[in-house]
């Protein structure tokens, strides 16, 4: 479903993507990602395709905000029946208490329920209603760690078999990793669109870069070109960066590389040609732990953001003030295109 | 007594019925709408309150008397059960209305706007969702201002003088009969009274805790 939409209260924004499957849309508090999903159920004045001038009644959109909305003196089997008519409401609505996995709950009114199986019961009411358009908002950031993994998978399995298009709005960017087509949304605007894997790799800007945790980025000149990329002067550091549209000799450019994708040279074992351009020696400046994981700043020519894997660091024993060499793989550094940095 | 006890009740009924009319309209008005001054437009609704009963009732007898403002235009209701009746309704006001807008202010926007997006009009909206929601509130309210009608003095003598049949209602039959130190028939009287709101104050509060508990909202 392509989507098109023009808001100017409460804020401007003109959001034009693609909302293909479970599609999430990434952006900073206060970028308007809720505005842009009430403006799309109806509940906000916009301009835009589809739905434009209808009224949220006339919609079919789902639309589930953060707090669920369920109506607290009725019973999960009740709030699911909300959208249906008819005889049959009742049988409709425990089907769909059974899709999301709640049938033993149909009786329990929203507050004897928990924040995941209230989702649930909000979830399966919004796909009672056979929408052209699922809406969420942030529906995990209620959620502890382990009951948001169960929830995105439940989420993306049923719109997945129902065939529904889903906009998913979060500020979470585990979240929105889990989605089939990620859009940014940056200055009242979408300014990048793709494959999860794609955004995270190649940010359009330093802004989205940020969003979706790509600490390491530089500027420097354009210092000399190759078949296959070219090499870029930072700090007197020479980076060779992959690319297939060269930018000019002398042309100040910005490049990065991901926290994760920073590779610790380890001095007992050889490295492949690619890997032997791309190297530098640091100084550990600062080690702590990141969930499993460790976040370790390392200082030399560069200020290097690194995150290390609990097993290797488990074989490497870093510890601060050590002298090691890391190595930037050219197929990780990623040269942003000037036109992110215009605006 | 009877007599004044059936009046009482009679302008209980109708002072509260013409409260449920007027201030849900004007609750759901205050909660969800727009109101230019509201500050002002609540003050003035709520003024009752801290008036003295004897104030309010001075007013009114101005206005519907024969030569009043009201009285011209054809209400000429000083003296009569129209007058108390009038006189009640405003008296009352403050506590129904009260009551009303905490029933709206508990309704959820949010459920309101996710009940539009799921196909329910206007009707439906407030059959299904809003009215369930707010009716224990409407109810406890109702009942509030019910017993505070029935339990009215200074306003209704005022307005209304002491007519049997028309305006002498119980709260002042039973001052009647101090005044004429007939103490035993007073006293029968006063119980009356005393078992009329014990039963009124219970049943509203038995509402609020059961509604308290199909909705989840902690209990005070």
């Amino acid at each position: 479903m392509e989507i098109d939409y023009r808001l100017e209260r409460p804020l401007n924004l003109h959001a034009r993507l693609r909302v293909e499957g479970l599609t999430a849309l990434l952006g900073e508090s206060g970028s308007g990602k809720t505005s842009l999903l009430r403006a799309l159920a109806g509940l906000i004045r916009a301009r835009g395709r589809p739905f434009g001038g209808l009224r949220p009644e006339q919609r079919r959109v789902g639309y589930l905000p953060q707090g669920y909305a369920l109506v607290p003196h009725m019973t999960a089997l009740e709030n699911v029946a909300l959208p249906l008519r008819g005889p049959g409401a009742g049988r409709t609505a425990r089907r769909w208490l059974e899709r999301v996995e709640l049938d033993h709950l149909a009786d329990r009114r929203p507050h004897e329920l928990s924040g995941g199986e209230r989702q649930r019961v909000a979830l399966a009411r919004a796909l009672a209603l056979e929408p052209r358009l699922l809406l969420l908002d942030e529906p995990t950031s209620a959620l502890d760690a382990a009951t948001r993994e169960t929830t995105i998978d439940l989420i993306d399995r049923i719109v997945t078999e129902v065939g529904l298009p889903t906009l998913l709005v979060t500020h979470d960017r585990y979240v929105a990793a889990r989605s089939r087509s990620l859009a940014v949304l940056e200055h009242g605007a979408v300014r990048q669109q793709g494959p999860p894997d794609e955004v995270f790799a190649r940010p359009a800007t330093l802004g989205i870069a940020r969003l979706v945790g790509f600490a390491n980025v530089f500027s420097g000149r354009v210092a000399g070109h190759e078949a296959d990329g070219v090499w870029i002067e930072t700090e007197g550091l020479r980076v060779f960066a992959p690319t297939g549209a060269p930018p000019p000799p002398g042309r100040t450019v910005h490049w990065g590389i991901r926290p994760e994708e920073v590779m610790i040279v380890r001095p007992d074992r050889p490295l492949s040609s690619p890997l032997a351009r791309n190297r530098l020696a640091v100084v550990v400046r600062r080690l702590v732990k990141k969930g499993l994981a460790y976040a370790v700043r390392v200082e030399g020519a560069l200020v290097l953001e690194v995150l290390l894997p609990r097993h290797v660091q488990d074989r490497l024993r870093l510890r601060e003030g050590d002298r090691i060499e890391v190595a930037l793989k050219p197929t990780y550094v990623h040269l942003f295109s000037s036109e992110g940095f215009s605006s | 007594m009877t007599e004044a006890f059936l009046l009482s009740f009679k302008l209980a009924a109708l002072t509260s019925l013409t409260l449920l009319v007027l201030g849900v309209p004007l609750a759901y008005a205050l909660v969800f709408k727009r109101v230019p001054a509201r500050a002002l437009v609540e003050a003035v609704f709520l003024m009752p309150l801290t008036l003295p009963p004897t104030v309010l009732g001075y007013y009114l007898l101005i206005l519907l008397a024969p030569e009043g403002f009201l009285g011209r235009l054809g209400f000429d209701w000083a003296f009569r059960f129209e007058g108390i009746w009038l006189a009640s309704v405003i008296f009352s006001l403050p506590f129904a209305l009260t009551a009303y807008r905490e029933a709206f202010q508990a309704v959820e926007p949010e459920v309101l706007e996710v009940s539009r997006t799921l196909g329910l009009g206007t009707l439906r909206r407030w059959r299904r969702v809003i009215l369930p929601w707010i009716w224990p509130g409407l109810l406890s309210g109702t009942l509030l201002a019910f017993a505070h009608t029935l339990g009215e003095f200074g306003v209704v003598l005022m307005v209304g003088g002491n007519l049997p049949g028309e305006t002498r209602v119980a709260s002042i039959y039973i001052f009647d009969l101090v005044q004429a130190l007939e103490f035993e028939q007073a006293a029968r009287a006063a119980l009356v009274f005393v078992a009329l709101s014990f039963v009124m104050v219970l049943t509203v509060r038995t509402l609020e805790v059961r509604w308290r508990s199909i909705t989840g909202s902690s209990a005070r």
